[in-house]
């Protein structure tokens, strides 16, 4: 087996998009009254991807840790998927100049002038951050987000170059290192992900307090990874790479898995909800008084019902876990919807002059699609470009053979991915 | 003379089994099994069987469940004995759902494992294979395929006659 042919054409379409997209998104930024808003869809964009990447990091994390069998033919689709980091971490330079240039733009407490409404003084002699400012200060910030990206980029570099150097030598000795980097790789991405929802996205209201918010991003990175884990595997299959090697049970395991991140996302999110709900302490609930402010209830009432109930009935039936047209067609309704839940987060945060949140549906959202084409495009050009440097499975992986024969007896030619009666 | 229960076949390796299950599901067989020492990968499409039933419990098991812990926590605190705590109304969902989450769980699992026993047929003390002494040795290290009589395309001489021609040994009848 050789190495795929490289989609360079693909890879430049979407390479001129992406550009195309973060050029619209600067343009925005410079001619914008509202800057502000522009600047906050940038950060929408961008964690967006870092989503989708962290939660193809760790989805190979979690394969190594637990020696998993199955997974071995999608795992290098989710490696080259890491290609994009670096990538993502020249996107994000812009925002960290933003808060050394213009502090308070997109977090308030950056600007410890900034006037708190109501008459509370100034972000200096607030209490809640005066507490928290050996945390919650540029310095940290920087130095915090470099260290996320360099953890991140340095372990998507240990695990591919092991991972691609086992096509070459087959040697065991790779997996075994994968193993390793996995054992501490895991609390490592743990952490930087928990921490960089908290200074990007929950500062942004720096009074608030939630002990749940790492996880509910954790929840939404995997959900996101998988989901274009499946959005992946009907590319192949359409494209014909995947004919013969992927099979109904590997698309079911690969759906299984998603739905149970359904029910974990719905398990956290509710319960920071019902946490907040029940406590009923003014410097929790007033997040959530905000996200039922004009508009921003009915995106609400979207992400419960779009985030999970809708894929959790659709995926209950065992025909739609293991049918790849009804697995992709949730897994892109839920890709979707993680931007939507990712805006419930972080637009909010703009504020009208008596302090309510501006609404949802407005010019804003123009940015936040352009900052995702943006980012996104760069992303994807970064994946095809590697889909091409490597071969289309781990072909010498020790596991191979076992993930390949899934479950199944007879040789994976015979099965059919659309229909299983 | 007694009741015939079907008619049994050995096979001494997984291929020729495997082999045998497929003719024997194109022939139209319905009411059949076969037994093996361990789990056959594949042999479920071999036979030609379909999805478990099991499911439609557990699903019917998790919304009675659900729905219980709803309706119990509002006949309690809202109707029967309307009760206020914590300045909370006195019925939400919200605090209903965690109990209704727990039941939808609970009740599920009971479902499951009511619906594989019911449609498994368990527990059965008796099974006219046991009287059949050879096969001890379906834990061990033989293969058999048996076709019930009950089958509506059951006939001694023709069910035979494909059980030979599938390379089975040993046929013999079983009685009821």
């Amino acid at each position: 087996m050789s190495a795929p042919t490289a989609p360079t054409a693909l890879a430049n379409k979407f390479l001129t998009a992406g550009l195309a997209g973060l050029a619209v998104t600067a343009l925005a930024f410079g001619f914008s009254e509202n800057q502000q808003a522009v600047a906050l869809a940038y950060l929408v964009g961008i964690s967006y991807w870092i989503a989708v990447c962290v939660g193809m990091l760790l989805l190979i994390l979690i394969h190594h840790i637990v020696d998993a069998g199955w997974s071995t033919v999608i795992r290098r689709q989710f490696e080259h998927g890491l290609s994009a980091f670096s990538w993502l971490f020249a996107l994000f330079l812009p925002l960290l100049i933003l808060a050394w240039v213009k502090p308070g733009l997109i977090w308030p407490w950056m600007d410890l002038t900034h006037v708190l409404p109501g008459g509370h003084g100034t972000v200096a002699s607030d209490i809640l951050y005066q507490k928290k400012a050996s945390f919650l200060n540029v310095r940290m910030f920087t130095g915090m987000t470099l260290g996320f990206f360099a953890v991140w980029i340095w372990l998507s570099a240990r695990l591919r170059k092991a991972s691609f150097s086992q096509d070459a030598d087959g040697d065991v000795q790779w997996t075994f290192m994968n193993r390793k980097t996995a054992a501490f790789g895991i609390p490592l991405t743990a952490l930087a992900l928990s921490f960089a929802a908290i200074y990007w996205m929950k500062s942004l209201e720096y009074h608030w307090f939630s002990t749940m918010y790492g996880v509910w991003f954790f929840a939404n990175c995997i959900r996101a990874g998988l989901a274009f884990g499946v959005m992946i595997t009907y590319w192949l299959y359409m494209r014909g790479d995947y004919k013969g090697i992927f099979n109904t049970n590997q698309l079911h395991c690969l759906v299984a898995l998603a739905f149970a991140f359904v029910v974990f996302w719905a398990y956290i999110t509710f319960s920071q909800y019902f946490l907040i709900w029940n406590a009923n302490v003014p410097e929790e609930t007033f997040w959530y008084n905000i996200r039922e402010h004009g508009d921003w209830v009915w995106v609400g009432m979207l992400i419960l019902f779009g985030h999970f109930f809708f894929p959790f009935i659709y995926w209950l039936s065992y025909r739609r876990k293991s049918t790849l047209r009804a697995a992709l067609f949730i897994s892109c309704w839920i890709a979707v919807i993680i931007l939507v839940d990712l805006c419930y987060n972080v637009l909010p945060a703009m504020k009208d002059a008596h302090d309510d949140p501006l609404p949802f549906l407005s010019l804003h959202l123009l940015w936040v699609l352009t900052s995702v084409i943006g980012v996104g495009g760069i992303c994807v050009a970064a994946y095809l470009r590697s889909f091409g440097t490597a071969k289309i499975i781990p072909i010498r992986d020790p596991r191979i053979r076992e993930s390949l024969t899934h479950h199944e007896a007879t040789a994976p030619e015979t099965y059919q991915l659309e229909a299983h009666s | 003379m007694k009741k015939n229960y079907g008619i049994v076949a050995a096979f001494d390796t997984t291929p020729a089994l495997y082999q045998a299950c497929l003719q024997v599901r194109d022939a139209g067989y319905t009411q059949w099994d076969s037994l093996t020492p361990f789990p056959v990968h594949g042999l479920d499409a071999a036979m030609g069987m379909r999805r478990s039933q099991v499911p439609r419990f557990s699903l019917t098991g998790g919304l009675i469940g659900f729905c219980t812990g709803m309706s119990f926590i509002w006949w309690a605190n809202a109707y029967e004995y309307p009760l206020i705590v914590g300045g909370k109304p006195y019925f939400s969902p919200m605090f209903a759902f965690p109990i209704s989450y727990e039941l939808t769980i609970l009740f599920t699992a009971f479902a499951t494992i009511a619906g594989m026993f019911l449609l498994n047929r368990l527990p059965m003390h008796y099974h006219p294979l046991l009287k059949a002494p050879q096969f001890v040795r379906a834990s061990d290290d033989r293969f058999y395929i048996v076709i019930e009589a009950s089958d509506p395309k059951f006939n001694p001489a023709q069910t035979r006659a494909l059980l030979e021609q599938a390379g089975g040994k040993d046929i013999a009848e079983i009685e009821e």
